[in-house]
């Protein structure tokens, strides 16, 4: 489903964010992109939904060389990948269910799909009770949720997430995994980038650690601190 | 058709709109202006131009015979007349009567008590077909023995044309000055939505829009600006029409104030919407960087 083969990418200040990365992910699996600060993480999500273009290296998408992907064509590759960020990006004076409905709207979605496809995005995220709210009037892990049900409105087969619990206290950061967890099990190949030890070590997944760039491991059902395991986790 | 869809896009154009009311004020009262002052002075030039052409299709070339031509003489002239086919038609004006037309024409202001003989010679009033020829056939009568000399009033009438066609010019460079800055402020307002729209066009991009769809909004915005200024500046011409006509009418009587309305309406709202339309597909196109 995702395919990287020697991905350098170089900012234009000079910072190698990328330095020859391969990594393949099959249809349906769900990934933790773990690593310090700095590292890559970001940078590599924003490759796969055409943020950016590596330096130098290809990086498939479902079949599409995205890195040689023309502008024109990038708004139907992105309405096949959803993306969550730490922040949720929500748009404050819509509701939750305009937030959701904004996605399909601006892609121009059809009225009848509109109303068939939000209120199921809302049910699967488990705020079909709140779609009336303001983002402001919800707790961070049901924005994330919102966030999720925006990203999922369209049906993607992809879903990458930055840190999606960066913003979230225990509970909320599990409600979330959870979530995604439910998400991937009905077929979406999902990616999460994050420094939470807790949430990669109690998931057991498959975990890619980056380092200075370059993938330092890459683990079926792996910890977050390779070998050391659970003794690491510091809360639950 | 899908309601629901144009609800909704209304409601985004809806929202750029007011998120800017001042500027969008501002850019709107600029079209305003630029407007009004191009309709007056497009019904201005019309009326100038209409006024010229009826002048010189009147013209007539005044043909003055030498004092000892009579009657009978003037009568070969008539016929050379007849022969030259630029021209249209003679009218013999005898002495007597030329006097009696200046009477006419001046009234009681026109003292003949002082006058001790009639100055006007014998003459011909000559219509030609077409105000072009009118020089030519001034200068080819002017040679006929017994014409003293011919007089026409083409000369004030083309230089009040070419007048006109002066100021056309100059006005026009004002007017397109004026253009520009409209469609600098339009741009410059719809750059600010631009800016202030960052977060949804940010996500828009992120879900999948085209740039056509995330272009839309801002370019049916600034379309709506420029005819709103249009529509208000119509407004305005509309009531200075009524106002201001007839009082100007009644004061140059001689002008006759007329021009094609709707047509110069349609104008009016075109430039409008050009300058709207262009100037946010530029700033658009400019600061979305999409
Ligand atoms: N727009 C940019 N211009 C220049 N350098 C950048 C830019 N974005 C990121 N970098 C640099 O690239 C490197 C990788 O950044 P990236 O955001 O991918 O790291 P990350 O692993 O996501 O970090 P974090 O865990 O803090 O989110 C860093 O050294 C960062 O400073
Ligand atoms: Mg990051």
């Amino acid at each position: 489903m995702i395919s990287l083969r020697g991905v350098t990418l170089t900012y234009p200040n000079g910072v190698r964010a990328l330095d020859d990365v391969d990594l393949e992910v099959a249809k349906g699996s769900f990934v933790f992109l773990v690593g310090h600060s700095g590292t890559g993480k970001s940078t590599l999500l924003k490759l796969l939904y055409r943020e950016m273009r590596p330096t130098s290296g290809e990086v498939t998408v479902d079949n599409i060389r995205v890195d040689r992907l023309r502008r024109s064509k990038v708004p139907a590759l992105r309405r096949n990948i959803g993306v969550v960020f730490q922040d949720f990006k929500l748009l404050s004076h819509k509701t939750v269910w305009e937030n959701v409905a904004f996605a399909l709207q601006v892609t121009g979605a059809n009225t009848k799909d509109v109303k068939r496809q939000v209120p199921r995005s809302l049910d699967l995220v488990g705020l079909s009770h709140k779609s009336r709210m303001l983002p402001s009037e919800l707790s961070g892990g049901e924005q994330q949720r919102a966030a999720i049900a925006r990203a999922l409105v369209n049906n993607p087969k992809i879903l990458l997430c930055d840190e999606p619990t960066g913003n979230l206290d225990p509970s909320n950061t599990t409600e979330i995994m959870e979530l995604l967890q439910r998400i991937n099990l009905k077929g979406t190949t999902v990616l999460v980038a994050t420094h939470n030890a807790a949430v990669v070590d109690r998931m057991r997944r498959r975990v890619v650690r980056l380092e200075d760039g370059r993938v330092l491991h890459d683990d079926e059902r792996g910890y977050y601190f390779r070998g050391l395991g659970q003794t690491q986790v510091l809360s639950g | 058709m899908d309601w629901g869809k144009l609800k909704f896009f209304l409601g985004e154009v809806g929202s750029n709109f007011t998120r800017n009311a001042a500027m969008q004020l501002t850019a709107i009262g600029t079209v305003a202006v630029t407007v009004v002052l191009l309709g007056a002075f497009l019904y201005v030039r019309d009326t100038l131009a209409s006024f010229g052409t009826g002048m010189l299709s009147k013209i007539e070339v005044a043909v003055y015979l030498n004092d000892d031509v009579d009657d009978a003489r003037a009568r070969t002239i008539a016929v050379r007349f007849a022969q030259d086919r630029r021209i249209w038609g003679a009218t013999y004006v005898p002495k007597r009567d030329g006097l009696r037309r200046m009477k006419s024409v001046l009234g009681k202001d026109f003292d003949t008590s002082l006058l001790t003989a009639n100055p006007f010679p014998n003459a011909f009033h000559v219509r030609v077909r077409r105000p072009g020829d009118v020089p030519a056939v001034a200068a080819s009568i002017a040679k006929y023995p017994g014409v003293a000399k011919t007089d026409y009033a083409a000369d004030t009438v083309t230089k009040l044309l070419r007048i006109a066609d002066l100021l056309g010019r100059v006005g026009l460079i004002m007017i397109g000055l004026l253009v520009v800055t409209a469609a600098i402020i339009i741009a410059n307002t719809i750059r600010l939505t631009v800016f202030a729209r960052r977060r949804e066009i940010a996500i828009m991009q992120l879900v999948g829009a085209t740039n056509m769809y995330i272009r839309m909004p801002f370019i049916a915005e600034g379309l709506l600006a420029g005819l709103l200024g249009a529509g208000l500046a119509l407004g305005i011409l509309y009531i200075a029409r009524l106002e201001l006509v007839p009082k100007l009418a009644a004061t140059i009587a001689f002008v006759p104030f007329h021009a094609n309305e709707p047509l110069l309406a349609g104008e009016c709202l075109a430039v409008g919407a050009t300058v709207g339309f262009v100037a946010s597909w530029f700033s658009v196109g400019r600061y979305l960087r999409v």
